[in-house]
């Protein structure tokens, strides 16, 4: 119990860092569930896209540190590069596999998001190699600077960072969504999309958009995971878009802040199973936490009931 | 002006699959029983023995997946877990396994080592009803959960599996005095006894190719004949529309279970007969990866149509196997790559494609040659007299000589390949949306040497990738251009 509680505190910090990687994967996923109530399987690929561009943008930079080149700034552009690169990435998905099969039975477009995911990873194997690339952070942040708090816990300053940017990223989001008109245009095309057109909104533009914003989200969690946890692969994405999903599902899908909340749950609750039971059965674990979740509530922590219409 | 109005392509490749489906079904099944059935006697090579055995297996597997996806209209993305649960309780029954297990629990405690053996046929009784129990109890969250939650649930499970099976190797279990080792962990189940029939031991490939053969027939019958029956047309009706199902009076709690069950039955012992067919069992052998590769099978095939899951199955399991032959790999993509310029409407358009593209290819290899003379390689195949046997074999090397002939062979040609890839893929895609007009012709000449050229520095390079970029691109263009599969129905969506 000593041992436990001495524990808690460093256990959290890490979970809120895989959390905010895991909400800002999740926001994607539950953004194009809400608009198309399509699974876009390729997100988890375009995300580890995502961390290939900040990996090249890094190792593009690296000399110029030495010569006086911010690291800040070098970290702040990869994490552009990325969300810019993803969120176009995110939008030729969408023209390429999706926008012919709107209004197609529902598992249409699932098997052609499972196609996509394939050929993202397997483009990248061929272009780039199966072997794994290391971010080298240590040359953006010194690896022993971080914030101590008593003998409790320890923020390093990447992880601190991770969080940091998450959470910027996501008010930036709600922002969007809430105050703008854009925004006003997605949520009238994820209550009705007949409806909106009828009003006015240009349906394909929106879901344009969404795809973009969702991408980028993607792609700047690939950079943030790519700083904590230098390994990167090409097969990164599975997982991680797995964890994403569940983290948008236990939020309740299609809802924004939900996906937030369900990310760092998810978060939270692995790195406390790494912690505390063991890290053998981390996925096992979390997988097993979310069938009990779902059972006991289908639609979600933020998910309304949806009441069928005939 | 040639008067004569030749009929759009497409209705021949209707028409063939008109006259396919005119032939009674019950021939058409004991037609093909009979094709795969006669194949050993043609050959003795192993090798396709055990390609067709796979045939078999996976159009097995993906029968059981149509009558829960098909059929049902539930989204089980756990089903290949059934397949492993099948081999792994299998392998743990008819093997040292189990005996060796207890005699670790017991310790010094029993008086005497155990050494037993569960038969065969018992394992796969016992896989059958497992799998029904587990197939049930996975079915019960499809109660309360629908469509994407429920994908999730199973995807869940399904991963739970893999992980399980790739762990539980060191289990500490309470009342036992070493640590118990379930599933072998990453090295998998191994020692696993054949099946045995009534004194019969199926020993080799063959044997093995002629039970899943007979398994597969019995599978696909009993599937039929359900489907045909008041339970299946129940199933489909709800897999149409659960709602107006549940409103018309239907059971749906105890069909979806049904379809759960009967899905995870057959898969169960499939994966039994796997085992024993293997020796071994391994996690690999069931991951996602499989699990794509049955959902592939079955859409290529014509979701909730049988004859379409037995042919995506042949389809998807002997493609592959192609794919290691480099010569045969590329007699394939080029003859496939000038079929499909035949099917371009006038045809003197796609002859003028192909031309343009052999010209273009000249062209480029005298400019490169001019400029840069010592950026080019040699041909890399040469006329090899002795070594070379069949006359097929004789005539795919002359071809890969053609071809090599009018494409770019560089030294170094992984960097370049790979920046040629990058450009070839938004360039694909935007052939693909441009309207069909003398432009679009036009630029059909450098996409196509493009794909070619990176055919030849790349994509043989790595079959293993390539075979996937295949089967990737396979299901996003089939999806588009025929969702309804090669021999299925097309749905009209009512709005």
């Amino acid at each position: 119990m000593q041992d436990f509680l001495a524990q808690l505190p460093q256990q959290i910090i890490n979970g809120l860092t895989l959390g905010s990687v895991y909400a800002l994967i999740a926001l994607g996923y539950s953004m194009v569930y809400g608009i198309l109530q399509l699974l876009n399987f390729a997100h988890g690929d375009v995300y580890m896209v995502g961390a290939y561009i900040g990996f090249g943008v890094l190792t593009a930079l690296l000399p110029l540190i030495d010569t006086g080149l911010w690291p800040a700034m070098v970290i702040l552009l990869m994490i552009l590069a990325a969300m810019i690169g993803c969120g176009l990435l995110g939008v030729g998905i969408e023209w390429f596999a999706y926008r012919p099969l709107r209004n197609s039975p529902r598992i249409v477009p699932l098997i052609s998001a499972l196609g996509t995911s394939i050929l993202i990873q397997n483009a990248v194997q061929l272009t780039l190699t199966a072997q794994f690339r290391v971010y080298k952070t240590e040359k953006l942040i010194a690896l022993d600077s971080g914030l101590r708090l008593g003998d409790l816990a320890y923020i390093s300053t990447t992880r601190a960072l991770v969080i940091l940017a998450a959470i910027v990223l996501m008010i930036a989001l709600t922002y969007l969504v809430q105050r703008t008109k854009m925004g006003r245009a997605m949520r009238a095309v994820a209550i009705d999309r007949e409806a909106a057109a009828t009003m006015g909104v240009d349906v394909d533009r929106i879901i344009v958009f969404t795809f973009f914003i969702g991408s980028a989200l993607a792609g700047g969690a690939g950079v943030l995971t790519g700083l904590v946890f230098p390994r990167i692969f090409h097969t990164m994405g599975f997982n991680a878009g797995l964890k994403g999903f569940t983290a948008a599902v236990v939020g309740g899908i299609g809802n924004i802040p939900g996906a937030m909340l369900g990310g760092m749950l998810l978060g939270v609750v692995e790195a406390f199973t790494t912690g505390f039971v063991s890290p053998t059965f981390k996925e096992a674990i979390t997988f097993f936490v979310l069938i009990v979740f779902l059972l006991v509530r289908p639609r979600g922590l933020l998910g309304s009931t949806a009441l069928q219409k005939v | 002006m040639s008067a004569t109005a030749t009929r759009p392509d497409e209705s021949s490749a209707n028409t063939l699959l008109k006259r396919f489906t005119a032939i009674p079904l019950k021939w058409r099944f004991v037609g093909f029983i009979t094709l795969l059935a006669i194949a050993p006697f043609f050959t003795n090579n192993n090798y396709i023995l055990r390609i067709l055995g796979n045939v078999c297996m996976f159009s097995t597997l993906a029968v059981a997946l149509n009558v829960v996806v098909g059929y049902a209209g539930l989204l089980d993305l756990g089903f290949v877990a059934f397949f492993g649960l099948g081999a792994y309780l299998y392998g743990l029954l008819s093997s040292p396994q189990l005996s060796a297990l207890i005699n670790a629990c017991l310790g010094d405690r029993a008086s005497a080592e155990f050494l037993f053996i569960v038969p065969g046929w018992f394992s796969l009784i016992v896989v059958a009803l497992v799998s029904v129990g587990f197939g049930l109890s996975l079915g019960s969250p499809s109660l309360r959960l629908s469509g994407d939650y429920l994908a999730i649930v199973t995807l869940g499970f399904g991963l739970i599996f893999v992980q399980l099976s790739n762990t539980l190797d060191r289990v500490e279990f309470p009342g036992c005095q070493q640590p118990l080792n379930l599933t072998g962990g990453a090295n998998g189940l191994l020692n696993i006894e054949p099946l045995r029939f009534f004194g019969f031991e199926l020993q080799t490939v063959t044997h093995y190719f002629y039970a899943l053969l007979i398994w597969m027939g019995i599978v696909l019958i009993a599937v039929h004949r359900l489907n045909q029956s008041r339970l299946g047309r129940a199933w489909r009706s709800m897999g149409e529309d659960a709602l107006a199902a549940e409103i018309m009076g239907m059971p749906t709690r105890r069909l979806k279970l049904l379809a759960f069950a009967t899905g995870s039955a057959i898969s169960g012992v499939t994966g039994g007969i796997f085992a024993a067919w293997q020796g071994s069992a391994f996690p690999q052998n069931f991951s996602v990866d499989v699990l794509i590769n049955m959902y592939a099978m079955m859409v290529l095939g014509g979701i909730g149509n049988l004859a379409g899951s037995v042919l995506g199955a042949s389809v998807l399991s002997i493609i592959p196997e192609l794919l290691r032959s480099p010569e045969l790999i590329r007699m394939i993509f080029y003859v496939g790559l000038g079929a499909g310029l035949m099917l371009v409407k006038p045809r003197r358009n796609g002859l003028a494609v192909l031309i343009g593209v052999i010209v273009f290819g000249l062209i480029v290899k005298w400019i490169v040659g001019a400029a840069a003379p010592d950026l080019l390689s040699g041909p890399t195949l040469k006329v090899a007299a002795e070594s070379i046997s069949t006359a097929f074999e004789r005539f795919s090397q002359q071809f890969g000589i053609f071809v090599q002939g009018w494409i770019l062979l560089l030294k170094d040609s992984t960097l370049i390949g790979n920046l040629a890839f990058v450009v070839l893929v938004p360039a694909l895609i935007a052939l693909s949306r441009l309207k069909a007009s003398r432009l679009k012709l036009i630029v059909t000449v450098p996409v196509l040497y493009l794909l070619a050229f990176v055919w030849e520095s790349r994509l043989t390079a790595e079959p293993a990738v390539t075979r996937l970029l295949l089967v990737g691109s396979l299901l996003v263009v089939m999806m588009i251009f025929r969702p309804h599969g090669l021999l299925g129905q097309r749905k009209v969506e009512i709005a």
